[in-house]
């Protein structure tokens, strides 16, 4: 569960039901925050549908990125049902020991995304092997008695087998539970439960049902699949008994164990002594490495033009930090998506412009004034009207009818900024991932951000990437270049100009056998056959061959130089034309999301330093003016809490409670503005003590101070330095 | 000495029986089948010897008190105090067996007999006070309030008709001591308090081998109890023991084959003259006298007994003997692969070198490497995981203990443990098994073969390092 | 020697296919026989069948019993883990479900008794009864009256019936502190080389002589005998690897005569396998996968091989700092943690009279502001205490990469120590180029 995890605490799930009132809460929110209750409904409309689109894509992505494991551990967990069947008395079966099959799942520590895994492979489990698939959570069976475990499995399989309804009207089998609800939880229960339901599925076994697509033997006696969802949080003396029951069991009953394991392998050797492993035939399956799996999240769900939503630099930085800082959990970083989605579409009235095209354009078209006035008075949008000549600036002014034709052209154009800034971004990358010590990143998720920040041309990394690549050895070039037009011939829909792009293709098929040709030169061989493995399709195979020839006849450098450059330069004005950082464009804050610092505070929050400001600088909270002072000092007006706070600041280790008395006497008559000179001054009445004490209990509860047996009327400090 | 002499002239006369009655095996057989009924239901079933041995005082006092309750409608409480084995039951049931011959007592007497093994707290205890008296009937589904009101009901229940007599009730606690961890000892209370008060005959007779048990009692339980004990400290002599030995052994007069029986006794009375079956009786006797160590003794010897040796020998006393002290310990260790003890020698010098400290597996094998460094051609060198394979085993068989049991979470190489072995088990432990390691390395040179060679060398070895360790 | 089992009372027959089936224990199931005595006779009350694991306890007891038909119940106290349980079972297999039922829900040990006692007086017993426990040991952590009362059981129910325990622990570890009945102690003695060679050889492969086998059973004996001797263990080791040893034969290489050839082909074979197979490194069927298509063993590696374990950037920090902690003593952390630590004087600073390395002792605990104080000043950069950070602390203890020292309810001043070895934590940093050594005191 997430309370175990390395995000643990960063989160509240709220039960479902309650989720659902709070959805409609949140609609309700969305209407009332507008001062005219125009949009409020389209935004959260909006901002639903893109949410669900987001949930489901991400859940495909889950299902596709585990398949392979999966479909693995489905295999195996086949071939040990069938080799249960066929129990040959061939020699080696009967000398070996009967050991129990076991699946060791490693997830990686990334626990709440689990769940999801889980919960697909015991569904998959469900419709493809065997019914009996029980899995169990070490918080269920940790109590003291090892019997709770068994206690636990046999419940959740007979329960399942008599909710199950194709059984129910069969009297036999009604009474199977039945019986079994006397005899208390032993494996020896089970065995007979297991006998009397196969003998069941061996008489229903024609009839018509959903087990008869299965080949005959799993038809026949499924195996129990036992699932230890976590295997580390186990007891491991429940373990090693009910390892060792299930051994002695293992002839009658075909019981299968997969070990959801978050660390490694190696726990297994930890938890269970040799004596238990001995019992165990455990095979390995590792699943992909979240980060691989956050790479493609982020490239579906972010590098991509189809959803009108975006992140700015900063927040998407935000995210990625919490990943790979604190938890690598890619179900957080896709809640911590949502929550920005929601915030934007909260936050941001204009936001009900950041949608389909079409439905884009037609909201723009009903834009109301305010929304107009808002549009105008966007920073972006000022630049806009800055740049234009003096009576179109005047139209965009005053009339709202050109403002929406404009913003509908500026909308379509930001559209298009998109589409051509993903795409040159891949191919870059493609370029430039490859290039020894990444100046601009190994992913291309930091390519991305650091284009978000600003003209990325004008960085060093840029060049110095550059350089490298003129740097490149003619076949590397090619390659990477090859890589390039690959990536690019993909992105049909962006909107480059064609006839660039083939003068690029040209520009590149010339450069290709040119880089073989001054290879062969220095080796002084034809590697052909290798130009030929390395093109692909017939197009450039004869273009090659061409190519080839002409430079054959013509021994010289020169040309092959001046394509690179050539090329190079090419891509150079592509990405000096096309990366431009979204901020220049107009409108960009119609579907950038901008403001990290909500979304840190709200993922990442710090406790302490907010308590600790809270006491320094009550004003920061209760916005009181006369709570304001410069720094260090803290007003005599202050909350009791505030002054005691930053009197026990100046003292040592150990508070003497009367001097803390006192000088919280002097400070709180202060503020009753008596006459510093009148000797009841400071003196100390039963209402300041009693206000004292309930401060420093206060303090206490918060864990600044504590009581201590060593000195009398003394409390120790707990915390260090200024924080 | 004369082992081969002495059964000779039984089993001679033995032949001549045979002769002369013509009884063949079969009769042999049934005979022998006989004697091990009697023997084996006075040695395993504790049947009761006519009188007890060596303990007629206390019989005499205990039925004394018994016969007041039972007769005179006295009330009482005694405790019987003994070690373990001594005949406490059996001294109670001998006393209970003369004073229900009586014909009256018989038909008056009531006896509930507890034990503390069984009701291991009061509610238990009452139900089955309920259900010896057969009174559940009675009882019905009646709630009481206190456990005080119950009892009391119970005894009342027991009136005849007349309310002027009761029935004499026999409370028998077996394992007293064990009642007294009961939830503040209500029933001893109780029954004590009943006991004192004269208003049913009761008599409470606790039996227990613990010397302080009045210690365990509260003190409102000991002033009602009535500080009557009876101590089975066998003041038993060694002839007393050798006769209680003989006796024990012999057959009775009305056995159906009286020949057999005669040259059985006849045997017996050899054996008992026997040194060494006498050296046997005096070790044993010296280790404990009571009568159930000699039956687990003699059951071992009989159960020898068969056709083709019709009559108790010296060899098999020895046998059983042997048998019955033989050191557990030495024998498990026996079992160990060299790994295993060669890793108890390397925690034994931890345990000489830090005084006995507790130690973890990571310093064992760092010892146990040294021992290899030192002798690196002897024990081909063992991975980690094999040697804490190893390790693991001794720990299973407790030969090694965890310090703070139940303790899983630290790394099981740093597990702290310490060894419970001495080394009066642990010297001779690897002689024997340095010797043991001869013969194997002797057959394996005898079937010469490559790689066994191999092996011997190893074996040689590793004994050598045995040897030098161990002396060292 | 050939000791054939013989007892009256008993089917000549039957006893003869036992002593058949019971290779090299005859000494022990004719000294058990005899002490059973005929099935009418009293047997003692409570056995204790002491001996190492796979030397045949069970199995000599069962085949006894089953064979000769004697009532009896036989379970394995790690299956009966509760009392009832036990009592439930015991009367079940004594005197059929309807016995059984007879127990209340949570059954006492009196109630036990009483319903013994009951059913026995409706069938009193023509035959000795034997309840045959395995595993004892565990009967010492059920409640404590119980191991007592079953020892003297045969008193307490007034029947014929003997409880035999079986247990790989001396008698000694068993015996309550205020004592109780003392069983009868049978010791099953280990199998010699010889008996485990003879017994071994016993199921050769059918498709090859018996000899060839047996040579082979030498051969792995002369590997694994000195780390193990236990039957099952190396009954399955052989199974295991006598196709490997049989393949030239196969290939026509070598002859069954020319044993040496076959020694030598399979001896590092085995000797591979002590370190994979024999430890559960590489499960039995993927040993025997790698056996058929010729790979190296090196080209599967155990479980132990895939040690990595991916860590965010902090909680790898977070466990290199309790690393240090645990295996630094505290007064050392001035002088690795302060940039000016004063003039700290190595050779005063290496205490040497510390006897033993820390890697020796295994970690100390430490408590939670001596991890953070750490963490701090190892991370580079400067980092936020935000929820996050403590909330990783949690959850590398739930991953049990750290240990919670004390009991979890304990909230002021929690103590911790890490669990990881050294290996572990050099994986680690090196991952965030940490030079960790320059932190260890031990490796100063």
């Amino acid at each position: 569960m997430t309370t175990s995890s390395v995000s643990k605490g960063c989160f509240v799930f709220k039960p479902d039901l309650k989720k659902r009132k709070r959805t409609v809460d949140i609609e309700e929110y969305f209407v009332d925050a507008d001062d005219d209750c125009s949009y409020g409904r389209e935004r959260f409309s909006i901002c639903r549908s893109l949410w669900e689109k987001i949930k489901t894509d991400t859940e495909i992505l889950q299902d596709e990125l585990n398949k392979k494991i999966l479909d693995s551990l489905l295999e195996f967990i086949k071939k040990c049902t069938s080799s249960f069947q066929c129990r040959s008395d061939e020699w080696s079966c009967l000398m070996r020991a009967s050991e129990i099959p076991t699946a060791a799942l490693v997830l990686g520590v990334n626990v709440p995304d689990h769940d999801m895994t889980f919960q697909s492979l015991s569904d998959l489990l469900q419709e493809s092997v065997t019914p009996f698939a029980v899995s169990v959570q070490a918080k269920e069976c940790s109590g003291m008695p090892k019997s709770n475990l068994m206690q636990k499995l046999l419940e959740r399989l007979m329960g399942v087998r008599v909710t199950e309804e194709e059984y129910e009207e069969d009297p036999s089998l009604s009474g199977v539970p039945l019986q079994q609800k006397r005899v208390s939880c032993s494996i020896g229960a089970l065995c007979q439960w297991y006998k009397a339901v196969t003998n069941v599925r061996k008489h229903i076994k024609f009839s018509p049902g959903k087990y008869c697509s299965l080949e005959n033997d799993v038809l026949q006696c499924p195996p129990i699949v036992v699932i230890f969802k976590d295997f580390e949080a186990f007891n491991p003396h429940v373990l090693q008994d009910f390892i060792f029951i299930c051994s002695r069991y293992i002839q009658e009953l075909p019981l299968l164990l997969v070990f959801g394991i978050a660390t490694s392998p190696c726990t297994i050797q930890h938890m269970l002594p040799h004596s238990v492993s001995s019992l165990l035939c455990i095979e390995l399956f590792q699943s992909l490495s979240c980060t691989q799996h956050l790479a493609t999240v982020i490239d579906k769900l972010i590098l991509t033009a189809e959803f009108p939503f975006k992140l700015s630099g900063k927040v998407l930085q935000v995210l990625v930090n919490i990943f790979l800082y604190h938890d690598f959990s890619v179900r957080n970083f896709v809640k911590g998506l949502q929550l920005a989605l929601l915030e934007h579409f909260h936050s941001q009235p204009l936001s009900v412009l950041c949608c389909k095209k079409k439905h884009a354009l037609l909201n723009a078209q009903k834009l109301s004034h305010q929304h107009l006035e808002m549009l105008r008075q966007l920073p972006s949008f000022m630049r806009y009207v800055e740049a234009q000549e003096p009576q179109e600036q005047v139209q965009l002014l005053t009339s709202d009818k050109y403002v929406k034709e404009v913003c509908q052209k500026l909308l379509k154009d930001i559209r298009k900024y998109h589409k051509n800034y993903y795409c040159i971004l891949r191919c870059l990358s493609s370029l430039t991932s490859s290039l020894p010590k990444y100046p601009l990143g190994k992913h291309i998720r930091e390519l991305h951000m650091s284009c978000l920040e600003r003209n990325i041309w004008e960085t060093n990394e840029y060049e110095s990437a550059i350089q490298l690549l003129r740097l490149l050895a003619k076949d590397e070039l090619v390659a990477t270049l090859k890589k390039f037009v690959f990536v690019l011939s993909q992105y049909l829909y962006s909107t480059i100009p064609f006839n660039a792009r083939i003068w690029f293709w040209n520009k590149y098929t010339m450069l290709c056998p040119l880089g073989m040709h001054v290879e062969d030169v220095s080796e002084g061989i034809t590697p052909l056959g290798k130009d030929l493995q390395k093109k692909t399709d017939l197009f450039h195979l004869q273009k090659t061959l061409l190519e080839m020839k002409g430079s054959r006849r013509t021994k010289k450098m020169t040309p092959f130089e001046m394509l690179k450059n050539e090329a190079l330069d090419f891509i150079d004005c592509f990405v000096r034309s096309h990366l431009s950082p979204p901020e220049l464009q107009p409108l960009h804050e119609v579907c950038y999301y901008s403001s990290s610092g909500f979304l840190r505070q709200h993922l990442n929050a710090t406790p302490r330093t907010s308590i600790q400001t809270a006491l320094s600088q009550p004003f920061y909270y209760l916005q009181n003016e006369n709570l304001k002072t410069d720094a260090g000092t803290v007003s005599s007006s202050a909350p009791d809490i505030c002054i005691v706070y930053k009197l026990h600041l100046e003292c040592g280790r150990l508070i003497n409670l009367y001097d803390w008395l006192e000088a919280y006497a002097t400070v709180v008559s202060g503020a009753e503005g008596k006459d510093p000179d009148s000797e009841e001054y400071g003196k100390v009445d039963e209402l300041k003590h009693a206000r004292f004490i309930k401060a420093v209990s206060e303090l206490e509860f918060l864990g600044f101070v504590k009581s201590t047996k060593q000195k009398t009327d003394h409390v120790a400090r707990l915390t260090w330095g200024g924080c | 000495m004369d082992f081969v002499s002495q059964p000779l002239p039984v089993s001679v006369n033995y032949m001549m029986s045979k002769h002369k009655s013509g009884a063949n095996c079969s009769a042999a057989g049934e005979c022998v089948s006989e004697v091990q009924r009697i023997l084996r239901e006075r040695f395993c079933h504790q049947r009761l010897p006519d009188k007890p041995m060596g303990l007629e005082s206390q019989y005499k006092h205990l039925l004394e008190l018994l016969r007041r309750t039972a007769v005179h409608g006295e009330s009482n409480s005694v405790l019987i105090v003994g070690p373990r084995g001594a005949g406490k039951t059996m001294l109670l049931s001998c006393a209970l067996r003369e004073l229900l011959d009586l014909q009256e007592v018989k038909k008056n007497v009531l006896l509930v007999q507890l034990s503390g093994l069984l009701q291991t707290d009061d509610r238990i205890a009452l139900r089955e006070i309920t259900r010896q008296l057969h009174l559940e009937n009675v009882v019905g589904d009646r709630v009481f309030g206190s456990f005080a009101e119950n009892l009391v009901f119970l005894l009342e229940a027991l009136k005849k008709g007349d309310k002027s007599s009761s029935r004499p009730v026999f409370f028998i606690l077996e394992e007293f001591d064990l009642f007294a961890h009961h939830k503040n000892q209500t029933l001893l209370y109780n029954l004590l308090d009943v006991s004192q008060s004269a208003q049913t005959p009761v008599t409470v007779v606790g039996l227990t081998c613990r010397l302080d048990v009045l210690e365990l009692l509260e003190k409102r339980v000991k002033s009602r109890f009535s500080h009557r004990q009876i101590h089975l400290l066998s003041s038993l002599s060694f002839c007393q023991y050798r006769d209680a030995f003989r006796s024990k052994l012999s057959l009775p007069d009305d056995f159906p084959d009286s020949k057999f029986s005669q040259d059985w006794n006849v045997s017996i009375l050899k054996l008992c003259e026997d040194k060494s079956v006498d050296e046997i009786l005096r070790k044993h006797f010296n280790s404990s006298t009571d009568f159930r160590s000699l039956h687990l003794l003699l059951l071992l010897a009989v159960s020898r007994v068969s056709v083709s040796n019709p009559t108790l020998r010296a060899a098999d006393i020895l046998e059983a003997s042997r048998m019955s002290n033989a050191d557990t310990k030495a024998n498990i260790l026996h079992g160990l692969s060299i790994l295993e003890l060669c890793l108890i020698i390397a925690m034994k010098h931890l345990n000489d070198t830090y005084e006995g400290e507790p130690f973890n597996f990571q310093m064992v094998h760092n010892e146990f490497k040294k021992f290899i460094q030192r002798k690196s051609h002897s024990i081909h060198n063992f991975e980690q995981p094999v040697v804490l394979k190893a390790f693991e085993h001794l720990l299973q068989l407790e030969l090694i203990r965890p310090v703070d049991a139940g303790v899983c979470k630290v790394q099981r190489e740093y597990q702290l443990m310490c060894l419970m072995l001495d080394q009066t088990q642990f010297r001779p432990q690897w002689r024997a098994r340095s010797g043991q390691l001869m013969q194997e390395k002797s057959d394996e040179m005898w079937q010469g073969d490559e790689n066994t060679k191999g092996m011997t060398l190893q074996n040689s070895a590793t004994l050598s390092t045995l040897a030098c360790l161990s002396l060292a | 020697m050939p000791a054939v089992l013989q007892c009256p009372g008993y089917p000549e027959a039957k006893l003869r296919c036992l002593a058949e089936s019971l290779q090299c224990r005859e000494v022990q199931a004719s000294t058990l026989l005899a002490l059973m005595g005929e099935p009418q006779q009293y047997s003692y009350p409570s056995v204790f069948i002491y001996g190492h694991r796979a030397t045949g306890k069970s199995h000599v007891v069962l085949a006894l019993l089953t064979e000769l038909e004697l009532p009896h119940a036989a379970m394995s106290c790690v299956e009966c883990f509760s009392r009832g349980l036990l009592f439930e079972q015991v009367l079940m297999a004594l005197f059929g479900p309807e016995a059984a039922a007879l127990l209340p829900r949570c059954a006492s040990f009196s109630d036990f008794v009483r319903v013994y006692r009951q059913m026995c007086a409706q069938e009193p017993a023509d035959q000795t009864r034997y309840i045959v426990l395995e595993r004892a040991e565990l009967l010492r952590n059920m409640e404590a009256n119980l191991l007592p009362g079953l020892l003297r059981l045969q008193e307490l129910v007034d029947d014929n019936v003997t409880v035999i325990l079986l247990s790989e622990i001396v008698w000694d570890k068993f015996r309550p502190s205020t004592g109780c009945f003392e069983p009868l102690l049978l010791h099953f003695p280990d199998y010699t080389k010889a008996e485990l060679q003879q017994i071994l050889s016993r199921h050769s492969h059918p498709s090859y002589t018996p000899e060839l086998y047996s040579s082979y059973i030498n051969i792995l004996l002369g590997v694994f005998y000195s780390v193990c001797r236990d039957l099952r263990e190396l009954r399955h080791l052989a199974a295991l690897n006598f196709t490997k040893f049989c393949e030239p034969l196969e290939k026509g290489e070598a002859q069954e005569s020319d044993t040496h050839k076959l020694w030598r082909r399979v001896e590092p074979h085995l000797k591979r396998a002590m370190q994979t197979v024999y430890l559960r490194e590489v499960s039995s069927v993927q040993w025997e996968q790698q056996q058929m298509d010729e790979k190296e063993a090196t080209a599967l590696r155990g479980l132990s091989a895939h040690a990595h374990v991916e860590l965010p950037y902090y909680s790898k920090f977070l466990l290199i700092a309790a690393y240090l902690a645990s295996y630094n003593p505290a007064r050392t952390d001035r002088r690795f943690f302060l940039k000016h630590h004063g003039k700290i004087k190595k050779t005063n600073f290496l205490k040497k009279h510390e006897k033993t390395s820390n890697h020796l002792l295994g970690p100390k605990p430490f408590p939670l502001d001596r991890l953070l104080a750490i963490f701090y000043s190892v991370v580079d950069s400067r980092v936020a205490p935000t929820a996050s950070i403590f909330s990783q602390i949690s959850s590398l203890v739930t991953l049990q990469l750290l240990t919670h020292i004390g009991h979890d309810d304990q909230l002021d001043t929690p103590k911790y120590k890490c669990a990881v070895s050294l290996d572990f934590i050099f994986a680690i940093s090196r991952t965030v180029n940490f030079d960790i050594v320059r932190y260890l005191y031990d490796f100063l």
